[in-house]
């Protein structure tokens, strides 16, 4: 056992803090242009515009170390988020299980950032229980295209999107689980409405989709129909996996430390006051407890091995630190974080309420914090379903 | 960066399971603990046979150099089997101080005797005035002709009634709470002038209040230098948080498994417990508290093992998990049991009781939380 990263990895460091610095954005450039750029250097780099993606579809094939070197460094250098439903979400449901067709039709668009995505799972009556949607894609008598009709809800950036990759409902007999299908259609078409849903926080990122008669040829199923919640269920460890954010958490605890001690308490700060030092470092405890238990599902993956049980717990309690880093800003901010939109108090108070309002969301997205227990006591502890 | 065992290592975690296994029913306990000395005399021999009592003693004074890995994984299996045997009080603690403090005459004299297990030793370096600070020392050691006379009484002495020996902090200047001017001595348990009170404690072990009065010690019996103790004791202090730690780690999961055993097993309403589903997602808490645990033991371990800057407060952040995941457990492994988890008859409460001392010994829960905050 040791924690020293290798001089193999100590050079891969150097070189992705180098590339950060070099690449990074410049106050007062065009933002698009700097970051289309950005991709393009990285994608010279050898796969870094896609880290994730295994070498035979271009990715760079790193380590689980070069992995969390480079979660820790992008997080440091504030990388700005990448959209994940292309190349995160769809990205690895396409190279499993779409055809070479749609691989070499979608995967480079997605790469390039040229298309955007959204992601139509959950709707009205299809939460947590996804497998409860009700949206209807009926095939036509020659076998050639499927016409949609339903309702997504909560779908992230559907206002921005070109494409939606979609789940609906091919067959309502027997097992719920099946009779879903995979279909891919675009977003900019008539039939297809999109209303804005604004959250907490004010921001407008989720959204309710209407599709009316939509007619979507038959090409653009993934796999085969009414399997398309073996698929989905892939993607959704995927999505899980990336949700934990504990590089991004360190980050932001940092901040929050530094945000409180510039909050004066007679001689000293904010963080020399008893109940929230202690808040703060039980806090801090338990996000490095929690960056050593990926780093143990880290080198769980790496042996080879299927991810053991630790690996389960990184959504749920990255999540909760997420929200509580969110909720002590919002402390720390004292009688401004009631402000809403007017550049008064101080500056870190201005943005903490909205973004503590938006955390909210983190434990309910991604399968809820409740659903992902009911997962753990089935898939780790071994405890038969059967909810009462 | 990896979390492999060497295979040395694999074989020691594979030895002591086996012989845990082999050794430790909760009926086999009871006798030992129910009885003095409160430990199997055969069990320490069998310890001393292995090798375990050796091992974290250099190579040099007849030991194996193992270091905070080797003993995390002993302790860990330690812990599975609540054993009773007195390895920290002995090896971590006493011998702790003794390695890293004692003239090459006392190690000489001392260490053959505690790795073949003929001799046990013990560490009191609490006092009550003191609660977990190490540094609040009022003992008194004054320097005579040839040696020292102590005078004080150290709390909650683990071990001390079957010790041959016990180290001893005491104050040789400097006011109560000062670093510096805290000298460790070894000391003849039978000594003139030391008295023990003997106790067991509630998890089933042994302690005593050793009251010193006018204890005389030779200067060659001193460790480490005159009034420069506290480095010492700190170390062994970070020693013993590892090593209960592991040992806390230990007792968890197997209270957290048992819990999921005993309600996939009990039915009530016409279903098993476990499949309602307040108690599961109190069952995946218990999960999670002690993956979190492992997690932390393995960075502050591995810190300590390779002498990060950090480790220090590492550990303290562990020694706070420790204890309230180690609590919250222990509460909930008996609040799921029900009844029965209120009964000596299941080893659960037993497991539970340990947990507790662990949380009181070397500083609880926000004790740790404080020095890490600091």
């Amino acid at each position: 056992m040791d924690i020293d990263l290798s001089a193999a990895d100590l050079a891969f460091r150097d070189d992705v803090r180098d590339f950060l610095r070099t690449n990074a954005y410049k106050p007062g450039a065009d933002y698009g242009e700097w970051r289309f750029g950005w991709f393009e250097k990285a994608k010279a780099k050898g796969g870094w515009d896609v880290p994730k993606w295994p070498k035979a579809f271009g990715g760079p094939g790193w380590t689980p170390t070069q992995h969390y070197i480079w979660e820790q460094e992008t997080a440091i250098a504030m990388l700005p988020f990448d959209m994940p439903f292309g190349v995160g979400m769809l990205a690895p449901i396409l190279m499993g299980y779409g055809s070479k067709e749609q691989q070499d039709r979608f995967l480079p668009d997605i790469r390039a950032r040229k298309v955007n995505w959204c992601q139509g799972y959950s709707e009205p009556g299809a939460g947590s229980d996804l497998a409860a949607l009700k949206t209807k894609a009926e095939l036509s008598a020659d076998g050639k295209t499927y016409t949609v009709n339903g309702t997504k809800i909560w779908t992230t950036a559907a206002h921005m999107a070109d494409w939606i990759f979609c789940l609906t409902r091919t067959e309502d007999t027997g097992k719920r689980q099946e009779g879903i299908t995979f279909l891919l259609f675009p977003m900019k078409q008539p039939g297809i409405e999109v209303k804005p849903i604004i959250t907490l926080g004010g921001s407008h990122t989720v959204n309710m989709v209407h599709i009316n008669d939509v007619k979507v040829p038959v090409e653009n199923r993934i796999g085969e129909e009414g399997k398309g919640w073996t698929y989905a269920k892939g993607l959704l460890q995927h999505e899980r996996t990336g949700l934990a954010g504990v590089s991004r958490s360190i980050v932001a605890l940092e901040s929050l430390k530094k945000q409180a001690r510039s909050v004066k308490r007679g001689n000293g700060s904010l963080m020399d006051e008893p109940a929230f030092r202690a808040k703060v470092a039980a806090l801090e405890v338990d996000l490095m407890a929690l960056e050593f238990t990926e780093l143990r599902s880290l080198a769980a993956a790496s042996a080879g091995g299927a991810l053991g049980p630790e690996s389960s717990i990184m959504k749920l309690k990255g999540t909760e630190i997420q929200q509580r880093i969110a909720k002590l800003t919002v402390e720390a901010g004292g009688i401004y974080s009631a402000g809403w939109g007017h550049p008064v108090g101080p500056k870190f108070a201005r943005n903490g309420m909205a973004s503590y309002l938006s955390s909210r969301a983190y434990t309910i997205y991604g399968g809820a914090s409740e659903v992902q227990k009911d997962v753990i006591a089935k898939n780790v502890l071994g405890i038969k379903s059967g909810k009462k | 960066m990896n979390f492999d065992l060497s295979s040395e290592q694999q074989l020691l975690r594979d030895s002591v399971e086996r012989f845990v296994a082999d050794n430790y029913s909760l009926e086999a306990r009871v006798k030992v603990t129910d009885a003095e000395p409160g430990f199997s005399k055969t069990h320490w021999k069998s310890f001393a046979d292995l090798g375990w009592l050796a091992l974290p003693f250099a190579e040099a004074d007849g030991g194996f150099g193992g270091g905070p890995i080797e003993t995390m994984l002993l302790m860990e299996a330690f812990g599975k089997g609540l054993v009773v045997e007195p390895y920290l009080a002995s090896i971590v603690l006493g011998g702790g101080a003794l390695r890293r403090g004692a003239s090459k005459a006392v190690k000489d004299a001392i260490l053959p005797g505690v790795i073949d297990g003929t001799k046990q030793l013990a560490f009191g370096y609490a006092e009550e005035q003191a609660r977990f600070d190490l540094e609040d020392v009022i003992t008194t050691a004054r320097p005579e002709a040839n040696g020292f006379l102590l005078n004080g009484t150290k709390s909650v002495v683990q071990n001390a009634a079957t010790a041959d020996y016990i180290v001893i902090s005491a104050r040789t200047s400097g006011g109560q709470v000062d670093r510096n001017g805290i000298s460790l001595f070894l000391i003849d348990a039978k000594a003139d002038g030391v008295e023990r009170d003997n106790y067991p404690t509630v998890d089933g072990l042994r302690a005593s209040e050793v009251k010193l009065t006018n204890v005389r010690v030779d200067r060659d019996r001193l460790i480490g230098e005159v009034g420069n103790g506290f480095a010492i004791l700190e170390a062994v202090a970070n020693d013993a948080i590892l090593a209960l730690s592991a040992e806390a780690v230990g007792a968890m999961e197997v209270l957290y498994k048992d819990t999921v055993e005993y309600t996939t097993q009990r039915q009530q309403f016409g279903h098993a417990l476990s499949e309602f589903q307040v108690l599961q997602h109190r069952m995946v808490e218990m999960f999670m508290e002690y993956e979190q645990c492992k997690s932390l033991l393995f960075r502050a371990t591995l810190e300590a093992a390779q002498g990060t800057h950090t480790a220090q407060r590492t550990i303290h952040a562990l020694k706070h998990l420790v204890g309230k995941a180690g609590t919250f457990i222990g509460e909930n492994a008996v609040q799921l049991h029900g009844g029965m988890g209120m009964t000596e008859e299941l080893r659960i409460g037993h497991y539970f009781k340990r947990l507790l001392v662990i949380d009181a010994q070397f500083g609880n829960s926000d004790h740790h939380l404080q020095k890490f905050a600091a």
